[in-house]
């Protein structure tokens, strides 16, 4: 390197709230031309806000946000476009019913004067554009066609046309196998070799220091620190990413656990989730903690019969009951309080009424025993303290904690044994939250089970009373929540472990 | 607390579509009467009711199937087929209430038919029954030779009895039909599950409910409801032909949304349904009395469609801001 290399952005002392949680907090970085700067921490650590402010989708509190020298208070998605930004998100966007070289011009369309498309120049460009980075890719194949990595590529060969120079990859390799993640990585390097930035954000140690110029670890919101790759080891990056405070621990009340109830084994699917086995005893909360991607949410999905499972069995009670779908697990006394609320588990427009009660109304008589139902309901809305201006209140309208404690509700009724919560308290405000992690305790104290899926480092280690910790579909160790530390579990995410 | 009450009372109200459609059925009627002295005559009343019941009964059938997130738009085919085999019974010599019977089991047949290619397909119901309209009609065609089967005088008792003396039978028929549905949506939990499943299928199905079967269920009310219209409207016509029925599909589903059921589904009741229904008899009557063209008759028709779906985007802005 002969010439001093630009700064292509920097951003100052971004902050940005929500709803009362600082997302990020006071956070600095910047990023050079031919430059790969990795973004790494937990969920929650801020990488996606900082993602949002960048493209345009967020406007930060305060700080500012400078472009090639330029100074910006904040960015529209249209603006961020022109200042040749561009964000290739885990969720491909491409139109799947067009060629690879009619979505790279999608937009900007080579015409003729008379306005019909020049399909033969825009293939042209194409092959040129792919021969250049050394792709191959037919171009005249529909998206549809390409493989999940082939997408990937197409979506960075899509920005390059655009004359991208700063490249924002969010999870690229999450859905790649190792072959596509190698020719990813190739890929990167060709490009930052002609001057582009990549900020670069994955779960993943390895990739991370395989690929990084520099490294940046975020947790809760805040910078810890940069580095150079070559002057930094595996082991300090991982410290940086734990030791939080005391305070941000709850501090869970023990109740005695008793009998094994629940004996999961050999649970299977595909790649996603391989030969699974563990127990989960009466009382006691079995926490799930991986990686995103690492098969925890479809472990879930297949103990509760949402998907078809390959091989495996269920044992409740001494019972062989193996569901095969949602209701045959309900009927034999599980229940399942889901990730994506919204979506998978609450009828918007209804009211909370009909909303708690669903379950409970749907195993009884034919007719509807309304007054009934109503106690019912009412009962539950007291014992979770849940907000509502009456009982007709659609539930689209409360709170996200107070739909959460709806859906609980909902189970409650229903005299389940084995709970399943998976992101108990995703999108929770902290009150609720507190009062969600007293009544887990509480259904722990009469007896039932608790699986809990949960990303969030605190939650999974002061809730649990056991750990299990998934990688790449496996589950990999059970780690006692008392001598369980946050670097001890992170090592076993990133599978570190074995050097230890 | 009172006042907090009262408040909630009105928001009720206001919030119901029904309320406004009362409002406008009261209004039109006035207006109808200033026009004409003779809208207010017994007769004249009782003749609405009469005209409306048939498309009552299949608008009450469209509610469940609309709620819960389907479409059956081959129901005039399915009325036209249905019709045409009872009267082909009927002249063969078959007993009434046999054939009357089979003319219902048809048409849950039909309709079932179109819940059963939407759930094992996977496909959107509105397309799937797009295909059957073609196909039901080809086969009441086929039967018929296309040829108009009369059975004048042999199936009058259901359109000449007056209940009371006075009150057509068909109408208390149609108020039937309105009721039963009340009841299964308000009353039973397979009212909850059209519910469920037409707001939130994925919500519904991980609520341990079988959207395949109930849906299919649907369909089986659905066409039974058809099928009583089936039997009203043959022996309110003392005849029968391939055709006959023809449009009232998009007439009852344009009933239901003027009573309030969101296209998607999901919410509304048999209330709105019924004053939807009785909107649209009170317009047509108005104009037949008034004279005025019979082709303005289906303007006026989509217009009200169109502004009933405005009068539901207001309120819900109205509400949102509120």
């Amino acid at each position: 390197m002969i010439r001093e290399k630009t700064k292509l952005l920097e951003l100052n002392n971004i902050t940005k709230d929500f709803s009362g949680t600082r997302a990020l907090d006071d956070v600095s970085i910047d990023l050079f031309e031919g430059e790969v700067h990795c973004l790494i921490g937990e969920n929650g650590a801020g990488k996606s806000t900082l993602i949002k402010i960048l493209s345009g989708a967020e406007k930060p509190d305060r700080g500012i946000i400078k472009i090639f020298g330029k100074s910006y208070l904040k960015l529209e998605p249209r603006e961020s476009i022109n200042l040749s930004i561009s964000t290739i998100y885990q969720d491909v966007d491409l139109v799947d019913t067009l060629t690879v070289a009619d979505n790279i011009f999608l937009g900007n369309e080579i015409a003729y004067s008379y306005g019909a498309i020049n399909a033969k120049e825009q293939v042209r460009r194409a092959r040129d554009i792919m021969e250049r980075l050394n792709i191959k890719i037919d171009v005249k194949k529909l998206v549809e066609e390409l493989s999940p990595a082939q997408q990937q590529t197409l979506q960075i060969v899509k920005a390059l046309y655009r004359d991208a120079r700063i490249i924002i990859m969010d999870e690229p390799t999450s859905s790649l196998g190792q072959e596509e993640t190698k020719a990813l990585m190739e890929l990167i390097r060709t490009i930052t070799s002609k001057g582009v930035g990549v900020l670069y954000i994955s779960h993943y140690l390895e990739e991370v220091f395989e690929i990084g110029d520099r490294i940046t670890v975020l947790k809760d919101g805040k910078k810890i620190n940069t580095y150079n790759t070559e002057n930094i080891r595996v082991d300090a990056i991982i410290k940086d990413m734990v030791g939080r405070e005391a305070s941000l621990f709850y501090k869970r009340e023990r109740v005695p656990i008793g009998k094994t109830m629940a004996k999961i084994m050999a649970y299977s699917r595909g790649e996603v989730v391989k030969n699974v086995t563990f127990d989960v005893r009466e009382g006691e909360i079995f926490g799930i903690g991986g990686l995103v991607g690492s098969g925890r949410t479809e472990l879930v999905n297949l103990l509760f019969g949402i998907d078809k499972r390959e091989s495996g069995s269920f044992t409740l009670d001494g019972r062989e009951i193996t569901p095969s779908t949602p209701k045959e697990a309900i009927e034999k006394g599980l229940c399942m309080i889901v990730e994506n609320r919204k979506d998978d588990g609450l009828f918007l427009i209804r009211s909370v009424k009909e909303n708690i009660g669903i379950v409970h109304t749907d195993k009884s008589n034919f007719v509807i025993q309304l007054k009934n139902e109503i106690g019912l309901v009412r009962q539950m809305i007291q014992r979770l303290r849940i907000d509502v201006s009456g009982l007709d209140q659609e539930v689209g309208n409360l709170s996200g904690g107070n739909q959460q404690k709806s859906i609980m509700a909902r189970w409650l009724l229903t005299n389940a044994r084995l709970f399943i919560f998976d992101e108990p308290t995703k999108g929770v405000d902290i009150g609720s939250k507190e009062e969600i992690y007293k009544f887990m305790t509480e259904l722990a104290r009469e007896g039932k089970a608790i699986i809990m899926v949960s990303s969030d480092m605190p939650e999974l280690l002061s809730m649990s009373d056991r750990i299990g910790i998934m990688r790449s579909g496996e589950l990999v160790k059970i780690i006692d929540s008392h001598n369980a530390t946050e670097e001890k579990i992170l090592t076993e995410f990133f599978g570190l472990g074995a050097t230890n | 607390m009172s006042g907090n009450k009262k408040t909630r009372l009105v928001d009720k109200i206001v919030k119901n579509q029904w309320f406004f459609l009362l409002l406008v059925v009261v209004l039109l009627s006035i207006a109808a009467g200033l026009i004409n002295y003779r809208f207010f005559g017994i007769r004249n009343i009782l003749n609405i009711l009469e005209q409306i019941s048939v498309l009552g009964l299949v608008a009450a059938g469209a509610t469940i199937v609309i709620i819960s997130g389907n479409f059956d738009i081959s129901v005039g085919s399915m009325i036209g087929l249905s019709a045409v085999i009872m009267a082909m019974l009927m002249i063969r010599g078959v007993n009434e209430v046999l054939a009357g019977c089979i003319g219902i089991l048809v048409c849950i047949l039909c309709s079932s038919i179109n819940g059963f290619f939407t759930i094992v397909l996977g496909a959107p119901s509105f397309i799937i029954s797009l295909a059957t309209l073609g196909v039901y009609h080809g086969v009441a065609l086929a039967i018929t030779e296309g040829v108009i089967q009369t059975i004048y005088g042999q199936f009058e008792t259901i359109s000449n009895t007056k209940v009371f003396g006075f009150l057509p039978l068909m109408f208390v028929i149609s108020v039937g039909g309105y009721l039963f549905i009340h009841m299964i949506l308000k009353y039973t939990k397979i009212g909850r599950r059209v519910f469920a499943i037409g707001n939130n299928r994925r919500a519904a199905f991980l609520a341990g409910i079988n959207v395949k079967s109930n849906t299919l269920l649907f369909f089986g009310l659905n066409g039974f409801l058809v099928g009583v219209a089936a039997v009203v409207l043959l022996s309110r016509l003392g005849a029968a032909l391939p055709t006959t029925g023809a449009g009232l599909e998009l007439k009852a589903i344009g009933a239901v949304v003027i009573g309030g059921v969101p296209i998607t589904g999901g919410m509304g009741n048999a209330v709105g349904t019924f004053l939807g229904v009785l909107l649209i008899g009170v317009i047509s009557n108005m104009l037949n009395l008034s004279r005025v063209n019979p082709y303005f008759q289906e303007i006026a028709y989509g217009s009200l469609i169109i502004l009933s779906v405005a009068v539901g985007s207001l309120r819900v802005g109205v509400m949102k801001r509120g």
